[in-house]
């Protein structure tokens, strides 16, 4: 976790990540730096283009007073009434004295003033020169009229072609870990050195939690600590990979992407049917090591797949996850919003990329015109529009036997036919003005193939969906690999190597570690897309086993940790805090799959529905105690302790989920039911384990919440605290060793990683 | 974009997008209460003042702009009050009851273009020295009208409670969007260190549809979403310490639990999240101690009870969740919201089959208590710096549903919702519906202009109070420019 402590100055660190990858890829002397680049597409372009390219730019009606803001040149050249800018000097340009709106006959942009934030950027824009991308002949955004992307647009780092780096060899005998010596490269320059290595304790912690989401048994870590083993790391890795719970908590991390839940919001909030399949489909494939383009495959066309079987038909539930009006008031912008969610969610999860901002205009940002977002859209288009259920909705699946003598269904995705719809481009985004006609096409600025459509043999679907996913999969796009190694690194470590994990456009960050992040992706698509191989490359270099104390020199030098010189610290997840809360207190069950678990709610919380418990069962009390990622995601009743913690807000995509810390959530880890009601078990469980020894009851409870012995000021503590509750409250021994228990369920070294 | 245009470089000013590379980079961890603890003493200066300049997004902030109210006060008539029988006097409407007239409509039952006319069922009087006239189902709030500003050519882009309900909550039809109350408490944090900055008060018949969607922070961090606060009862979740626990017990066991996390905290001296978590138990606790202070009515005098209906059954439960609403705002709340109206059909506003039985129910139960609310903030000077709303997510046709009954279908071609305090003019009213108070023909005015002029309000430019998420800076109102309601200004 980053600290309060630490300066924060994200535009500074972001100029030295540019401009160690500028020099590298497009090192042009002309060019503005970096900085400045970043500077003037980050604040001074979507200004410009937002509040003065309405009169003053080439797409303008009339432009006004002569003066266009548009290109570098036109804006040196000035208007009719002569200069508006001098580089360099703010006081002695008129287009700063415009919009400081200081002489009241000379007012831009007339209506509004700008905010005074945009006001000082474009003050410092000035003083530092006005940089200008030298290639641009005009900023064009928006580019309303011949949308082109240009050469320049090609060059942005993420649309490159994957490079084949080769981790820089070390001075020393031993060549390090690949990770480590492009890491390596960056402390040098930093001029700092590496935290040690942190102790075996923290370690399997760490990796327990990273890969199981679940705490080590302190037998278990006691094991780890024992183990002679040189290879006792690898080994352990090994162990928790092949673990069934690995997909549980990987597969929520993809479950998070896709906005998973199993209802449709809105008036009646109605259920999905069986959309838990899907949940359990993703756990089975993380826990398989699927190939991820063969995942990527099977969701986004499954049913098109020569090989289609249960499983590829239960992956494309992927279509049929999102928010659904049943009572829309226009239908037809409904059916645009389905399709929207579509290439949204798309767009973001595999390619990084918010296509979805070029729906009603071409992207401002990034070279992504409106063609491109309705060509998207054409490979959903004959999607059959959602109708929670029915044939168009569900399939039978022939390879299960349900109980008794309902067939098993699986929520899937389906087509209208084989004739081809329409697609239009529509103006606004609105259905009622159709514009040119689209067919299927890749994303321009990639260069793309034409896509390869083939109906499949089925006859039942256009294969559309199918091209878009080899397309998406295949080696040659920049995106994909990039974009999944990065979130891959993102949970091991925190974040990204690209802070943006589903914006690798020109708003996102770009990578810390350019060639890293390069040499992951092809090291993953060589490895033929296996997670699990991935998982392994990151997780045995000498990086992630760092310790998170920070030297003097870090917090001084690289306060955003861009280095990696240390680990962050972290919060554990919403699951992994109620994981953690029943795992330690015993009544933990293991079971895997099958339909969402309705756990006790409490009565205030189901007294907000319009009809109290209305959709929310009861789940028998072996069930209540299942695993987070087994309860029923109602989008609107979810379980508290989750939404206190920072659950992912299910109705779109959530590539990074918050970590607030609110007085509410003490006020939940402190009196609510459940909270209590595990420190009872945990009680329990100690006085089962020990019985009638005080002192070995509170060093085992703290032993299980942290995973370390505890020292002779913890137990002094512990005992203390329930003596004076026997003493001056008067609570028998039991409830006493309770409260103790709350009092270790709330400690900052169980919700906290090291 | 910038909510506090003056504050220098590193300061909230360019918050949204830093917040955003924060949150991707690392989370959010911890700073969210930083500034509310530095001002109890509960955390050391140097971790309340990150030299970074990222700034704990609760804590209080200057607004944009100068601004005329502190807080709000949505009374939400849940179900979609009719406008013709209320505040939008259509004196055309009561000689044509029973005849069938050409009208487009649209409502739950679909688009008609003819239907029979149900005459309003209740007469209207002028009121105040403006002389607005107002149905005798608001006596009370009648005699409010020179301070209220109405506006009766609201439009809504759906006459479908789910939807409607939403945009009129977070300005968009589709569902996953921060609530109004959020980007207030965005915009502005929360000066209240002991209660939520955006509290829900729910009718007792039941909740809204769609549920906690209504108060949902959407893609903001949950610090930002609204808290159910009860009149009854634990007012917030989990408030209550549970049976046995004694407030001396509870502070033995949190004196312990801060030992051991300030050994913790001290192994880690550069992560402040670690005492920002400390500090929340802290602050927890006292919320325990002063958010049932803030609910208990015990203190109120008779005649404050009087004027709230609270000594009247029928208006009792209303008026007490009024009253509260005023303790509330007294005590630094920003935002909040009261359902009047519940559940399904005619447990709140939403009159499909007798309209007379409906709204004699629902305004008998809040006329007396919202009229005292106005005139309690007045008499306290507190009316100029809170804004009070009145409305539902849409009005009602002047035609019948069915072909028998006096139960009127959804609309959101034109409405009436009005606007009192904050900087509001009274005894004024803008925009007009045709004359059979249909549809909005003159000043039309859209949910996105009432939003734009609570922010507006509150000090928020909502051209600029933006939060960035999906790759594009979003707004309350929307991509387009909205400007505020002037004539009511």
């Amino acid at each position: 976790m980053r600290s309060a402590t630490r300066p924060i100055p994200w535009f500074q660190s972001g100029l030295v990540l540019v401009m160690g990858w500028v020099t590298a890829v497009v090192a042009t002397a002309v060019e503005p730096s970096p900085a400045d680049l970043e500077f003037f597409e980050k604040r001074i372009r979507p200004v410009l283009a937002r509040a003065c390219f309405d009169c003053h730019s080439e797409d303008s009606k009339s432009v006004k007073g002569g003066l266009r803001l548009d290109s570098h040149a036109a804006l040196l050249k000035g208007g009719e009434n002569g200069s508006v800018l001098t580089p360099g000097d703010p006081q002695g340009s008129r287009l700063i004295q415009a919009v400081r709106w200081t002489d009241e006959e000379f007012r831009m942009p007339p209506k509004r003033q700008l905010a005074a934030a945009e006001i000082s950027d474009l003050e410092d824009w000035v003083r530092r020169g006005a940089p200008w991308p030298s290639e641009s002949a005009t900023a064009g955004t928006p580019r309303r009229r011949g949308f082109e992307v240009t050469e320049q647009d090609r060059r942005h780092w993420a649309f490159q072609p994957i490079g084949h780096p080769v981790p820089p060899t070390g001075k020393g005998e031993t060549a390090p870990h690949a990770i480590d010596a492009f890491l390596g490269q960056g402390l040098q320059e930093r001029q700092l050195t590496a935290a040690p290595p942190a102790d075996r304790r923290t370690l399997i912690r760490r990796l327990y939690y990273d890969l199981l989401g679940l705490p080590p048994t302190p037998e278990e870590v006691e094991a780890f600590v024992q183990d002679p083993s040189e290879s006792a790391w690898e080994q352990l890795v090994e162990r928790l990979l092949a673990s069934p719970h690995y997909g549980e908590k990987w597969g929520r991390h993809w479950l998070d992407l896709v906005r998973f839940a199993e209802t449709n919001s809105y008036e009646r909030d109605g259920a999905k049917p069986n959309a838990w399949r899907y949940r359990d489909y993703v756990i089975r494939s993380f826990n398989a090591d699927k190939p991820f383009d063969r995942f990527v495959r099977e969701q986004l066309a499954g049913d098109e797949l020569p090989d289609a079987d249960d499983e590829a038909r239960i992956a494309t539930g992927y279509y049929r996850l999102g928010i659904w009006d049943d009572e829309p008031a226009d239908r037809e912008l409904a059916r645009y919003d389905q399709l929207d969610d579509l290439v949204a969610t798309t767009g973001q999860v595999f390619l990084g990329l918010t296509v979805d901002c070029a729906r009603c205009h071409d992207h401002k940002i990034d070279p992504i015109g409106q063609r491109d977002y309705y060509s998207l859209v054409s490979f959903f288009h004959n999607v059959t529009p959602y109708r929670n259920g029915g044939d168009t909705d569900e399939v039978v699946l022939s390879g299960l036997e349900a109980a008794g003598a309902t067939p098993a269904k699986a929520l899937v995705v389906s087509e209208t036919g084989t004739a081809a719809p329409e697609t239009r481009v529509l103006a606004r985004g609105n259905p009622g003005s159709p514009g040119d006609r689209v067919e299927p096409a890749f994303l321009q600025v990639l260069n793309p193939p034409q896509p390869r459509i083939t109906p499949p043999a089925s006859g039942k679907s256009l294969g559309r969906r199918l091209a878009l996913a080899d397309w998406i999969v295949s080696p040659e796009n920049p995106l994909t690999a990039r974009v999944w190694v990065n979130r891959v690194w993102q949970h091991h470590f925190g974040r990204g190597l690209v802070r943006t994990p589903s914006d690798f456009g020109r708003q996102g960050q770009a990578p810390t570690h350019p060639e890293l992040l390069d040499w992951l992706a092809r090291q993953f698509m060589e490895q033929g897309w296996s997670v699990k191989n991935l998982h392994r490359v990151i997780l045995t270099s000498a990086a992630y086993q760092r310790s998170t104390r920070a030297s003097e020199a870090s917090l001084q030098r690289d306060p955003m940790n861009d280095g990696l010189s240390h680990f962050d610290m972290r919060r554990l997840t919403a699951e992994e805090i109620r994981d953690s809360l029943l795992w330690v207190s015993g009544p933990v069950n293991r079971a895997m799959f099958g339909p969402g678990v309705y756990v006790t709610l409490p009565p205030e919380v189901l007294a907000g529905q319009s009809v109290p418990g209305s959709g929310w069962g009861k789940a028998p009390p072996a069930d209540q105690v299942r695993r987070s990622v087994y309860i029923h995601v109602k989008r609107s009743l979810l379980t508290p302790i989750l939404l206190g913690f920072d659950l992912a807000e299910p109705d779109r995509s959530t590539p990074v989920r918050f970590a607030t810390t609110q007085p509410t959530q003490a006020l939940g880890m402190l009196n609510s039911s459940f909270v209590r009601e595990q420190a009872g078990c945990l009680a329990r469980r100690l006085r089962e384990e020990a019985p009638g020894d005080t002192r070995a009851q509170v060093s085992r409870a703290l032993a299980l919440v942290t995973g370390r012995p505890a020292t002779e000021a913890d137990l002094g503590r512990g005992l203390r605290l329930i003596g004076s509750l026997s003493g001056q409250d008067g609570l028998d021994s039991q409830a006493a060793l309770e409260a103790f228990c709350l009092l270790a369920l709330n400690l900052n070294e169980f919700v906290y990683l090291d | 974009m910038s909510p506090d245009a003056s504050a220098p470089r590193g300061q909230f000013c360019r918050r949204t997008r830093r917040e955003f590379l924060w949150e991707a980079g690392a989370g959010f961890t911890g700073l969210a209460l930083a500034g509310l603890m530095a001002r109890d003493g509960l955390l050391p200066r140097v971790q309340a003042a990150p030299t970074g300049g990222f700034v704990n997004p609760l804590a209080p902030r200057q607004p944009m702009r100068s601004a005329k109210a502190k807080s709000v006060i949505f009374l939400f008539m849940y179900g979609g009050p009719s406008q013709v029988d209320t505040f939008d006097y259509k004196p055309a409407l009561y000689p044509l009851d029973g005849k069938t007239i050409t009208v487009k409509t649209f409502g739950r039952g679909g688009r008609k273009n003819e239907g029979r006319v149900v005459g309003p069922k209740w007469a209207f009087k002028p009121y105040g020295q403006c002389g607005k006239y107002v149905s005798d189902l608001f006596p009370n709030v009648g005699r409010c009208v020179d301070d209220i500003a109405f506006l009766h050519s609201m439009t809504a882009d759906s006459p479908i409670h789910g939807s409607a309900m939403l945009q009129m909550n977070t300005g968009k039809i589709l569902s996953g969007s921060p609530c109004l109350g959020s980007w207030v408490n965005y915009g502005l944090g929360s000066v209240s260190e002991n209660l939520p900055g955006f509290a829900v008060m729910l009718d007792p018949i039941g909740g809204p549809i769609s549920g906690a969607k209504n108060w949902s922070s959407g893609y903001m961090p949950a610090s930002y979403q609204g808290t159910v606060l009860r009149s009854a009862g634990d007012p917030i979740l989990d408030l209550q310490r549970p049976e046995g626990m004694t407030a001396p017990m509870q502070r033995r066991i949190l004196d312990s639990l801060r030992e051991y996390n300030s050994d913790h905290a001290a192994a880690h001296p550069d992560n402040s999240n670690l005492a920002a978590r400390i500090a929340s138990y802290e602050l927890a606790f006292n919320m325990q101690r002063h958010a049932p202070e803030a609910v208990d009515l015990g203190r109120e005098s008779e005649s404050t009870r009087e004027l709230y209906g609270i000594n009247n059954p029928r208006t009792q439960e209303f008026g007490r969740r009024c009253l509260l609403a005023r303790r509330l705002v007294e005590r630094g709340v920003r935002f909040v919201q009261l359902y009047a109206g519940g559940a399904h059909n005619d447990d709140n506003w939403d009159a499909h089959s007798d309209l007379e039985k409906n709204h004699n129910f629902h305004a008998g139960r809040t006329d007396r208590p919202i009229a005292g609310l106005l005139q309690d903030l007045k008499q306290r000077g507190l009316l100029d710096e809170t804004l009070v709303i009145w409305g539902g997510e849409f009005g009602r046709q002047p035609t019948a549903e069915y072909e028998k009954g006096t139960g009127r279908d959804h609309n959101a071609y034109g409405f009436t919702m009005w606007m009192a305090g904050g900087g509001v003019k009274g005894g004024m009213s803008v925009g007009q519906t045709d004359e059979l108070g249909s549809a909005a023909v003159e000043d039309r005015l859209h949910v996105k202009d009432m939003h734009a002029t609570v922010l507006h309000l509150m000090g928020l430019d909502p051209n600029h109070l933006s939060y960035f998420y999906g790759g594009l800076d979003q707004r309350l109102v929307g991509v387009e420019e909205v400007q505020p309601i002037r004539a009511i200004l």
